[in-house]
This record gives C-alpha cells, structure tokens and sequence, in this order.
C-alpha cells in the first residue's frame, strides 16, 4: 500500500514538473511566433514603401525630366510614329488596347 | 490543587504550569489554522475569479491592431495615395537625461537647432513631448540608437502622394491622424479608414508578449479605391494648363478630360495646386478644386446647344442662311452686338465664326421652356452626381421668369452660369450620339446609359461645326492637334464683379472633343484672368486643349485620323499583312 502511495505520489510530481516545462515551451513558440508575425508586418509595410517610392521615382513628371535634360529625347508626334496592325485585328477590327 | 505538569526535571527550574495554558495555546493555534483554510478557500474557491481578474488586470494589455488605410489608385492600378509607417519621436521631460552632447546629437537627428529641442523640453512637469512626428523610419531608428533616457518612439502612419501636386485637388490628403480632410480621402473616409482590431495579451517582465487572452479581434482593413483617373492624362493636362497660366499671366485654370464613351473623368485638374505632402501655408486659392467649385457664366460655349435645340426642333438646317448684318440686333430695347460684322452667314458658319446675333435670331425662333429643357437635359443648373465637397449647381433660373433679352442672352452664355466639369459633361452630348453620359470618378467596369438629348444625326452636325470652329477660318484654329482631328468652342466671358461686368477682366474657354468622327475624349479648358495682353478662348484656352488631346490620346492608343506627313522613313521593313 505504502508502495503504491509512493509511486502515485513520483507520478504526479512527475506530471507537474511536465506541465511547467510544456508550459515554458508553450510561451516560447508563442513568443517566437510574435516576433515572426511582427517581421511579417514589418515586411509588408516595407513592400508597400517601397512600391510607393517606386511609383514616386517613376512619377511622369521625373521621367519626362530625365528624358529630356539627361538623355536629349523629345516627345514623339503622330509625325514621327508608323502605326501597324496586328494581323488578328484585320480580320476582327475592334479597338486597340 | 490541580493538575500540573512537570517540565523540567530539576527542583530548580519546577515551576507548576496550570495545565489550561497550553491547552488555550494549542486551541489558539488550531483556530488560527482554521482561519487560514477559510480564508485559502475563499480565494481559491468561492471568490476565485475575482481575484483571477485582479491577477490579470496586473500583467494582461489590450492591444489595439491597427489597420491599414485603403490606397487610392488611378484607373490603371498606379497608387494616387498609400499610407506608410511614420514612427513619431516623443519625450518625457520629467526623466530625460539632459546630457549636453545627446542633446545635440539628438537635435540633429531631428532637424531643429538644440535651442529649439531645449524649449520644447523646458516644461519638466510634462510627461508628454511630441518632438517630431511622422518621421522616416531609419532615423527613428538611429535616434533610439542613441539611447537617451526618456526618449520613445510610437508607430504612425503617414500618407504619400506619389502624383503630387497635379492629382492634389482630386485625391486630396489627410491629417496627421491619418482622417480624410479634403477630396477623395474625405468624401470615402469610411471605406478607406477600415476597423482597427484587438487582442489582449499577457506581457512577461520584459515586456514580451506570451500569451493570448480571450479572442481576437482582427484589424480590418481599408479597402482600395480605384479611380477612373489616367495619372498620366492627369498629369500632362495639369502640366499643360500650368504653363498656359504661367505664360499668359492668369489668375487660375483649370482642365476637365472626360471619355466620350463612358463618360468616365480621366483628369481634371486646376492651377493654382499644391504639393499634398507638404502642407505649408497653403491658401484657399490653392486648395480650391475650381473645375468643381466655381461657376461662372460659359460664353459662347453655350452656343452649341442653341443651335442644337433649333436642329432637334427642325426650325434650322445646317445649311440654312441667317442674316447677321449689320452686326447688332435689338431685343427689347437692348443691343446685342457681334465683335466683327459677318454679313449672311450659314448656321455652321453661325457656330465657326461664334457670331452673337445669328445665334439669338435662331434662339429667338425657340421658347423658353424647350431652351430650358434642353439645358437641363445637359446637366446645366444641376448638381453633378459626383461624390465631392463643395460641387456648384451653377444658375439656371426657371423658364417662367425669363424675359425675352434674358433668353436672347441666356442662347449665347450670358445669365446662366456652370462650373468648367458641368460643360464638360454637356459636350458629351455631342460626342456620344446625342446622348448625355452621367460622369463617373469611381472606375467600376459599368457601361453606363446615356439619356439620349439630340438625335445622333444632329450630334453629327453639331460635331461637323465644331470641326470648323477649331479649324481654318473658325475662332479656335490654336485647338489644332497633330495627327487628330478636333471640334470644339471658344468662350470668353467678362468676369462678373458685384452687379455689373468687370472692364477688363475676362474668363478664356474652350470646350472641344477628338477625334471628331468618333470622339474619345471631352476635353474642356478654362484660365481666369488672363493678362499678358491676349484673352480669347482661343488664344489661351485653345492651346491647351490641343496639347492635352494630342498627349491623350496618344496614351490612350488611339490612331491619328488625319494625314500627317512622316518623318521616318521605313527601309527595309517588310509588311507582310
């Protein structure tokens, strides 16, 4: 009987100290999952700035600049344009895209 | 004598204990044990989740998700507006270390002289500083590096505008806050704020989160807006009035491009604008979305839909003669003056060489009520259906009460008054087969259904005379573009001052469409005061309407229609279709 008492007893301290120890994990992941979550954020923001200092850089207003001071272009003319058609298009005419 | 015991076993030390002592003792103790498993069963069981709610309250935080606001993007999917983090640096002036040389290094990350940092951190019973906000993110970063004790830094958002000033008066911007304050952000707050979300957590000592509490309460979202807008049309319009302006010295101007098709804005923009990054001393001149906001009496713009109604009545034919000679007519006791006799002239020269009397002998030959029809059938006196602060109605007073010089005035553009975008619309009358197209700002992919106002036969007519207006011989031969055919009408109007007609001030207007035989866009222009010695419509409206189609439409792909005589020639290329 004593015996029995003894081992149930080693048991459940056992099951005490695994319950801590998996509970440490737990908060462990968890915090390792929070701070992937917040890269994952952090990334996305800097995606979006990104694109967005993209479109600033290609704003028409600085293209047109580069294009004409930095690389001597100008604006092309109806002039200075041959306009083809594609083969498909003179079978079916509709509108260019 | 009672009972005693004996606790020592010298003679000495025997001192006689009366026995109900310790029995007092170990009762005391007994209860005291008692008192403990009462009061341990009290906290754990009966009041338990009280004090579970007290031990939370301790080491649980709400935190709020913050959710990102809805980009504005023109019709192509380019970005208009994006929201970006903007970490803000604030201070606790209480507990701030106030080493000189952090100070200065600090001061210097935040762009302000220490004198300016050490008056903003004098207060030392605050607890709260702003000291800049909606920073870049890599300074905040080096600012935090530097490790001052009591400098903090919280996350914001800051809005960019990557089209800048040209979309400014369309897009509009937002406060610090990130709250829609003018145009777009402010007229779709709600849709593009979205909701932000929730979650309750518990913090470790260090200030790490390790658990969830509860459910969460996701952030939701703004959503996109996508615009009818073309950022590049927008952009060489807003480029083209703004040199027109500039070079004729005006007050303001303002270009409306609406397609003819779907009556979709493709851009509308005004000079003078501003920058909605940098908003520094701005001035109502400059926030004013004038295309939208300010009417003024059209001129002869007008004079199309005179004409128009006379053909749908069948009173007038294209090729009928009107005779304006002598150049003036009376109405009423009132004279109504052309600025050049043109003697007998066709009802498309009527039109091609703007003449005043021709146009009120044919109007006068209509009622008033049918004028007003047709004038309300356009859209003129009507608020535009657009989802936008401040849009003008204009003035179109009810046919009742129009007498007969009114209505002689009323046929070439005086005594009625519209804003820039409701002509623009009106003019799609004559691009669209007669029908007129409820305009759009939002791109939703819907075909809309015109309400038809003139026969396409008419429109067709109508559009032919604009073709002469905008050509040789005609008020407007500036409206010319390369490669296109245009259409269109002048207007130059007297700017009203109080009651009566400022002397020398005048409003240049043109309102064209191309290409004439099947017209993709609308375009109209607008510059108030001009002086630099010209003020015509189509001496200072009409250039910039030639420069807008002929950039239009070729952005939009659209073919020349007319003969151009090229400049390259091909060698050796081989059509094999």
């Amino acid at each position: 009987m004593t015996r029995l008492n003894l081992m149930l007893v080693l048991a459940v301290i056992f099951s005490a100290m695994f319950l801590v120890h998996s509970h440490y994990e737990a908060r462990r992941s968890f915090m390792a999952l929070e701070a992937a979550t917040k890269e994952a954020t952090r990334l996305e923001l800097e995606h979006e700035r990104l694109q967005v200092e993209r479109r600033s850089q290609a704003s028409p207003l600085r293209i047109e600049q580069i294009a004409k001071q930095q690389l001597q272009m100008r604006l092309v003319t109806p002039g200075i344009t041959q306009y083809v058609k594609h083969p498909a298009e003179l079978q079916k005419p509709g509108e260019k895209k | 004598m009672s009972r005693s015991v004996q606790l020592s076993t010298s003679p000495l030390l025997a001192s006689k204990t009366p026995v109900w002592r310790s029995k007092l003792i170990v009762a005391a103790m007994a209860l005291a044990f008692v008192g403990l498993a009462v009061r341990a069963s009290y906290v754990q069981v009966f009041e338990n989740a009280f004090f579970k709610h007290q031990g939370e309250v301790r080491f649980a935080r709400t935190l709020t998700l913050p959710a990102n606001r809805g980009r504005i993007l023109d019709r192509n999917g380019l970005i208009l507006a994006s929201s970006v983090p903007a970490p803000s640096v604030w201070a606790n002036p209480e507990e701030i270390d106030r080493s000189p040389e952090g100070l200065r290094q600090l001061s210097k990350w935040l762009e302000m002289t220490p004198a300016e940092l050490a008056k903003k951190l004098e207060n030392e019973d605050k607890t709260f500083v702003w000291l800049r906000r909606q920073m870049d993110e890599q300074v905040v970063k080096e600012i935090l590096a530097l490790n001052i004790k009591g400098i903090y830094s919280i996350k914001e958002y800051k809005r960019l505008y990557p089209e800048g000033e040209s979309a400014a008066h369309i897009v509009g911007f937002t406060n610090v806050e990130d709250k829609g304050q003018e145009g777009i952000e402010l007229v779709f707050q709600n849709q593009l704020a979205g909701k932000p979300g929730a979650r309750r957590v518990i913090k470790d000592r260090l200030g790490r989160v390790v658990e969830d509490v509860g459910q969460m309460t996701p952030p939701v979202d703004g959503e996109d807006l996508q615009l009818s807008i073309d950022s590049k049309v927008q952009f060489f319009a807003y480029q083209k009035l703004r040199e027109a302006v500039l070079e004729n010295r005006a007050k303001a101007g303002s270009v409306v491009v609406l397609d003819a098709q779907t009556g979709e804005i493709l851009a509308l923009a005004n000079y003078p604008s501003y920058s909605p990054d940098k908003r520094v001393n701005l001035t109502g001149e400059q926030l004013r979305n004038r295309a939208l906001t300010d009417s003024f009496e059209p001129g002869s713009t007008m004079k199309p839909f005179t004409i128009a109604l006379a053909l749908e009545k069948g009173i007038i034919k294209p090729e009928t003669i009107i005779q304006t000679a002598p150049g003036t007519i009376n109405i009423t006791g009132s004279t109504i003056t052309d600025s050049h006799p043109h003697g007998a002239l066709t009802v498309n020269e009527v039109i091609q060489k703007s003449s005043n009397v021709g146009t009120v002998k044919i109007a006068m030959q209509t009622q008033p009520r049918e004028m007003w029809e047709m004038f309300t059938a356009v859209g003129l006196g009507q608020k535009p259906q657009l989802p936008f602060p401040g849009v003008v109605s204009g003035r179109l007073r009810a046919a009742k009460t129009w007498r007969p010089i009114e209505q002689a005035t009323m046929s070439y553009g005086y005594g009625v008054s519209v804003s820039l975008f409701q002509m623009a619309r009106a003019y799609t009358i004559f691009a669209s087969d007669g029908k007129s197209l409820p305009a759009t700002l939002i791109k939703n992919g819907q075909i809309p259904v015109g309400v038809p106002v003139i026969s396409p036969a008419n429109a067709e007519a109508m559009r032919h005379m604009l073709n002469m207006a905008a050509g040789p011989g005609g008020t407007a031969p500036k409206a010319q573009a390369v490669g296109y055919s245009v259409g269109g009408k002048t207007g130059t109007a007297h700017k009203q001052e109080g009651k009566g007609y400022a002397g020398k001030k005048y409003r240049g207007v043109f309102v064209g469409l191309a290409p004439i035989e099947r017209p993709r866009i609308v375009v109209a222009v607008m510059i108030d005061e001009p002086s630099n010695g010209v003020y015509f419509g189509g001496d200072v409206a009409a250039p910039v309407f030639s420069q807008t189609v002929q950039q239009s439409l070729r952005l939009l792909g659209v073919q020349p229609d007319m003969n151009v005589k090229p400049q390259i020639v091909a060698n050796g290329v081989e059509e094999s279709f």
